[in-house]
C-alpha cells in the first residue's frame, strides 16, 4: 500500500511500480477530469501538478508521486473561480473541451511560477495539443489570466 | 444524401406520460406511422420527440437532437428554442437525445450529426416547438386569470398581464401541458429577436473548465471492467494467434474476447488491459491491403487519371497541372471508446458518437434485443470531425459486454486510433486550363481520381453508383468560366476512407483555388482582382471576397519576405473567404502571421460560435496542410501516435480574425466550411512570398518547416 495525496486528500493505493499516475487517477481513484490522449507524453491532455509543476501523468509512474502534492483539474475551484478558469470562460476558449483540463493545468502551473510570461515564454511552455484548433483563444486566455493575477496582486 | 426518409409529415405533440410540467415535441413521422394512430405515440411515452420539458421549478430542458462535439450546437439550438419560447436564458439546460428517429435531422438520411447541418435542419422545427409552448403557457395563464389570451404577453420566462400581474413558466407548466397543442403557432418577427444574433457564452463551458464535463471515457458504472482492442494492422486481416496464457498472467486481466477484425483484453483497469494486450501479442494474417504502400497508392491514382486522359485546349495560354494529397487521420483528442452494459433483456450503451441510429442498429444486431430494450446514451464527444459517424467502437464494446454480461468500457490506445481510422481519401487532380487574351480562363478541364467514401459507407442497396462527396467543391465553382468540366474516376484501394471535416472540399478547395492562383500568375494579374472579375455574376461570393480583402488590407506594402495568399470556397451552404499572411526567411522556414476569414452563412445564430468554428476549422486545415500525412508500408499505416503524425501546436498557429456577413440567405453550416480554405490560402501565400508553387501536401514533404 502506498499513499497518494491528491487535491489535499490522502488515498491508499496498491499498484505496480510502472502504473502511470493517469490511470491511477482515472480508474483507481475515480477522478476522470484528467484525460487520456496519447499515452506517450506528446499531447498534454493528462497534465496535472506535482508539487506545483506541470507533469504529463500518462508517462509518470504513480509511485513516484508518493509524498508529493498532486493537484488535478478537480483540485481547482469547482465554482470556476481560479483566474485561469475565469479567463477561459471570459475568452470562451473551449470547443469540445477534452484537452482543456490539460491546457488549464499547464497554464496555471506556468502562471504560478511566472505570472507575467512573454509571448515567447507562453509558446515555449504551453505545447498541449488541441484538435479543435482553439490555440488563438488559449493564447488570449493565458494573457487574460495573467492580467487577472496582476490585478489581484496589485 | 437525400432519400425517401425526407418524405415525412410533421406535427407537434405533448405527452401525458412525461409527468408534471409541460413537455412538447415535434415529431417527424412517416405517413404510414402517423396514419396508424396516436395510441402508439402515447404508449411510447418519453420516447416521443419531447424536445422541450418545462418543469414546475421553471427549468427548461432542451432534449438536444445533435451530438455536441465542440461545435457549440447545444447552445445554438437552445438559443433558437429560447427565442421563440421567450424563456429566461439562465433557466435553460440541455440533454442529448436518445436514439430515436423522432430526433432525426430532417436534412439527414438518419439520426446523426454531420454535414454541418444541425442549424439548417432544426431551425424551423425548434422555432415551432418554442412558439407552440409559448402560446400554451399564455393560454394557461389566460384561463387562470380569466382574461383573453390576447392580453397576455410572454417575456423572459413569465406571462405578464397589465392588471393581473405575473406568472412564472414553472407555475403554468403543468396546466399548459394539458392543453391542445396549437398546430400553427405564430413565429416571432426576426426584428424582435433578442437572443438570436447575440454572442452568448456556451452553456457547457463552465463544466469544461472544472473537469466535470463527461466524455465517453469518463463513464463509470458499478462493477465495470476496462478493455482495449487490437485489430489487424493490414486492413481486413484476421487474428492468427495470440498468447492467452501470457496475457492472463498480467495482474488484473479478466478476459480475452474476440471482436470483429481483432481481439479485446478486459481487465480491472485500462492500464492492466493495455499490459495484457502487450503480453497477448496477437498476430494477424491476410487482409485486403497486403503489399500496398504509398508509392503504389500514387501509382493507382495516376493510372486512373491516365486512363481518363486529358482534354485538348485551344487557347492563348494553356496550363497543364497535377496535384495530389495524402490520406489523413481524424486523430480526435479523445480516442475511440464506448461503454456497454448488456444483460439478458436489456442493453445500455454510452457512446461519444455522431451516429445514434447506426449505434442502435449495430446494438440490435449484436444483442438480438428490440429497440425498446436498448438505450443509447450520447456523451460529450472529445472531438468528432466525422470520425464518430462510424460505429466500429460501439460494435466492439457491445460485443465484449454481451460475452461477459458485465458493463465494459473499451478504449483504444492512440496507436490503434491512428492505425484504424476511416481516413480522408488520398487523391489526385489534374487541370488543363485555357486562358484567353485577357488572361481569364476560357476553358477549365479538371479530372479527379480518388476512392469513394459513400461506396464504403452506404450498404449496397442504397449505393447509387457515384459519389457526390468526391467532386464536391470542384464540380461547381462560382467563377464565370465559359467552358467548364469536372470528371472523376473512382478507384478501389482497400484503405478504409471516411468523412473528414469538410469531406470533398478538404482537397478540392486546395486543388481548384491553387489552380486558379496559377492561372492568375500565368496571366500576370492580381489574385484578388482576377477572382473579382470572375465573380461579376456571383454577388454573394464577390462580397465575401471583397470583405476579406478589405479586412486584410489587400494590396498594402508588405514587409520583406512576407506574402499574402487568398482563397474563396463554398461548402455546406456557406461561402468563406480567407487571406493568410506568412513570411519566409529565404530558406524553407516559414512563419504564419495572421489570417483573416469572412463568412456568409445566411443567418447568424451565435456569432461567437461562428467565429470559433471558423478559427478552429481553419487551424484544422492548416495543421493538415503543413504536416499531416498517413502513409502505408506493407499494407499497414506507418504512423502510430502524435510523435509521428504531426499536428499543429500553439506556437505555429496564427492569430485569426473573422468577419461575418449576415446576408439573410438560406442557412449554411459553420462546423466545416472554415477548413477547406486553409491549404490553398497557405500554398498561395507561400508562392506569393517565395515564388515556389507546391502542388502536393503536406508541405513538410517539400521541406517546409515552421520557424
Amino acid at each position: 500500500m502506498q499513499t497518494l495525496k491528491i487535491n489535499g486528500v490522502q488515498h491508499q493505493i496498491d499498484v505496480e511500480d510502472d502504473m502511470p499516475l493517469l490511470w491511477v487517477l482515472r480508474d483507481v481513484v475515480g477522478l476522470t477530469g484528467t484525460k487520456f490522449g496519447c499515452g506517450i507524453g506528446e499531447c498534454g491532455a493528462c497534465t496535472v501538478h506535482i508539487n506545483g509543476a506541470a507533469v504529463r501523468s500518462c508517462s509518470f509512474p504513480a509511485i513516484a508521486a508518493v509524498g508529493a502534492e498532486i493537484t488535478t483539474i478537480e483540485g481547482l475551484p469547482q465554482n470556476g473561480e481560479h483566474p485561469v478558469q475565469k479567463a477561459w470562460l471570459a475568452e470562451q476558449v473551449p470547443q469540445c473541451g477534452y484537452c482543456q483540463p490539460g491546457q488549464i493545468m499547464a497554464t496555471s502551473a506556468l502562471l504560478a511560477n511566472n505570472p507575467q510570461p512573454s509571448a515567447d515564454e507562453i509558446e515555449a511552455n504551453i505545447t498541449n495539443l488541441c484538435r479543435c484548433g482553439t490555440y488563438d483563444r488559449v493564447r488570449r486566455g493565458i494573457q487574460h489570466a495573467s492580467e487577472l493575477i496582476k490585478e489581484k496582486g496589485a | 444524401m437525400k432519400n425517401n426518409y425526407l418524405k415525412r409529415r410533421t406535427f407537434l405533440t405533448t405527452s401525458a406520460l412525461a409527468g408534471a410540467g409541460l413537455s412538447i415535441g415535434f415529431n417527424f413521422m412517416p405517413e404510414a406511422a402517423f396514419a396508424a394512430g396516436t395510441v402508439t405515440l402515447e404508449k411510447s411515452g418519453v420516447k416521443l420527440g419531447l424536445w422541450v420539458r418545462i418543469s414546475p421549478d421553471g427549468i427548461i430542458t432542451l432534449i438536444a437532437p445533435s451530438s455536441e462535439m465542440g461545435q457549440g450546437v447545444n447552445t445554438s439550438l437552445s438559443m433558437i428554442l429560447a427565442e421563440e419560447l421567450e424563456a429566461d436564458w439562465s433557466k435553460i439546460k440541455t440533454e442529448t437525445a436518445p436514439a430515436n428517429s423522432d430526433f432525426k435531422n430532417p436534412d439527414q438520411p438518419m439520426q446523426l450529426t454531420g454535414g454541418s447541418a444541425s442549424i439548417k435542419g432544426f431551425w424551423e422545427p425548434l422555432r415551432e416547438v418554442g412558439a407552440a409552448a409559448r402560446e400554451m403557457l399564455k393560454t394557461a395563464a389566460a384561463q387562470k386569470w380569466d382574461v383573453p389570451v390576447s392580453e397576455c404577453k410572454a417575456q423572459s420566462g413569465q406571462i405578464i398581464h397589465a392588471e393581473k400581474g405575473v406568472l412564472n413558466y414553472g407555475e403554468l407548466a403543468t396546466v399548459a401541458g394539458k392543453l391542445d397543442v396549437p398546430s400553427d403557432p405564430p413565429l416571432k418577427a426576426e426584428i424582435d429577436f433578442r437572443l438570436i444574433g447575440k454572442p452568448l457564452p456556451s452553456l457547457d463551458f463552465p463544466d469544461k473548465v472544472t473537469g466535470k464535463a463527461q466524455y465517453g471515457i469518463d463513464v463509470r458504472l458499478p462493477g465495470m471492467l476496462f478493455g482495449t482492442v487490437r485489430q489487424s494492422p493490414v486492413f481486413g486481416g484476421e487474428v492468427l494467434s495470440y498468447d492467452e496464457a501470457a496475457a492472463k498472467k498480467i495482474t488484473g486481466v479478466k478476459a480475452i474476447v474476440p471482436v470483429p477484425n481483432g481481439i479485446a483484453v478486459v481487465a480491472d483497469n485500462t492500464w492492466h488491459a493495455k499490459k495484457g494486450m502487450e503480453a497477448l501479442n496477437p498476430q494477424f494474417q491476410g487482409g485486403v491491403t497486403q503489399d500496398l504502400d504509398s508509392t503504389k497508392v500514387s501509382k493507382i491514382l495516376r493510372t486512373a487519371l491516365d486512363d481518363e486522359g486529358k482534354e485538348e485546349i485551344k487557347a492563348e495560354q494553356v496550363l497543364d497541372l497535377e496535384y495530389e494529397v495524402p490520406y489523413l487521420a481524424h486523430a480526435t483528442m479523445e480516442p475511440m471508446n464506448c461503454t456497454a452494459n448488456v444483460g439478458k433483456n436489456f442493453c445500455e450503451v454510452w457512446a461519444p458518437t455522431q451516429n445514434q441510429e447506426m449505434s442502435m442498429d449495430v446494438t440490435e444486431d449484436i444483442t438480438g434485443l428490440d429497440e425498446d430494450q436498448i438505450q443509447i446514451h450520447t456523451t460529450l464527444l472529445g472531438g468528432g470531425f466525422g470520425r464518430r459517424i462510424e460505429v466500429d467502437y460501439v460494435t466492439q464494446a457491445v460485443t465484449v459486454s454481451k460475452v461477459l454480461q458485465k458493463p465494459v468500457q473499451l478504449i483504444w490506445m492512440r496507436e490503434e486510433d491512428m492505425q484504424h481510422d476511416f481516413y480522408r481519401p488520398a487523391s489526385m487532380s489534374r487541370f488543363q486550363i485555357g486562358l484567353g487574351t485577357d488572361g481569364l480562363p476560357v476553358q477549365w478541364e479538371n479530372q479527379l481520381a480518388l476512392p469513394s467514401i459513400l461506396k464504403r459507407y452506404i450498404p449496397p442497396m442504397g449505393w447509387i453508383g457515384f459519389d457526390p462527396t468526391s467532386t464536391e467543391g470542384a464540380s461547381e465553382l462560382p467563377y464565370d468560366i465559359p467552358d467548364f468540366d469536372c470528371d472523376y474516376s473512382m478507384v478501389d484501394i482497400g484503405v478504409p476512407v471516411g468523412f473528414w471535416r469538410s469531406v470533398g472540399s478538404s482537397h478540392n478547395a486546395f486543388y481548384t483555388e491553387c489552380a486558379l492562383d496559377e492561372s492568375v500568375h500565368a496571366a500576370n494579374q492580381d489574385p484578388f482582382e482576377y477572382r473579382r472579375k470572375l465573380l461579376e455574376e456571383a454577388p454573394r461570393f464577390r462580397k465575401v471576397l471583397e470583405e476579406v480583402a478589405q479586412k486584410a488590407k489587400w494590396g498594402r506594402k508588405l514587409p520583406e519576405g512576407h506574402g499574402l495568399g487568398i482563397a474563396l470556397h463554398k461548402s455546406f451552404g456557406s461561402i468563406v473567404g480567407a487571406v493568410l499572411e506568412i513570411s519566409a526567411n529565404g530558406s524553407n522556414e516559414i512563419k504564419l502571421h495572421k489570417a483573416w476569414l469572412s463568412i456568409d452563412c445566411g443567418k447568424v445564430i451565435n456569432p461567437d460560435t461562428i467565429r470559433a468554428q471558423m478559427q478552429g476549422g481553419f487551424i484544422f486545415g492548416l495543421s493538415a496542410a503543413l504536416g499531416e500525412e498517413i502513409t502505408l508500408k506493407d499494407g499497414r499505416i506507418e504512423q502510430s501516435n502524435f510523435n509521428d503524425y504531426s499536428v499543429l501546436r500553439m506556437n505555429g498557429a496564427p492569430e485569426i480574425s473573422v468577419s461575418i456577413i449576415e446576408s439573410g440567405e438560406e442557412i449554411g453550416g459553420v462546423g466545416e466550411p472554415g477548413t477547406p480554405l486553409a491549404a490553398p490560402a497557405l500554398a498561395n501565400a507561400i508562392f506569393a512570398a517565395t515564388g515556389k508553387r507546391y502542388r502536393s501536401l503536406p508541405l513538410s514533404k517539400h521541406g517546409i518547416v515552421l520557424a
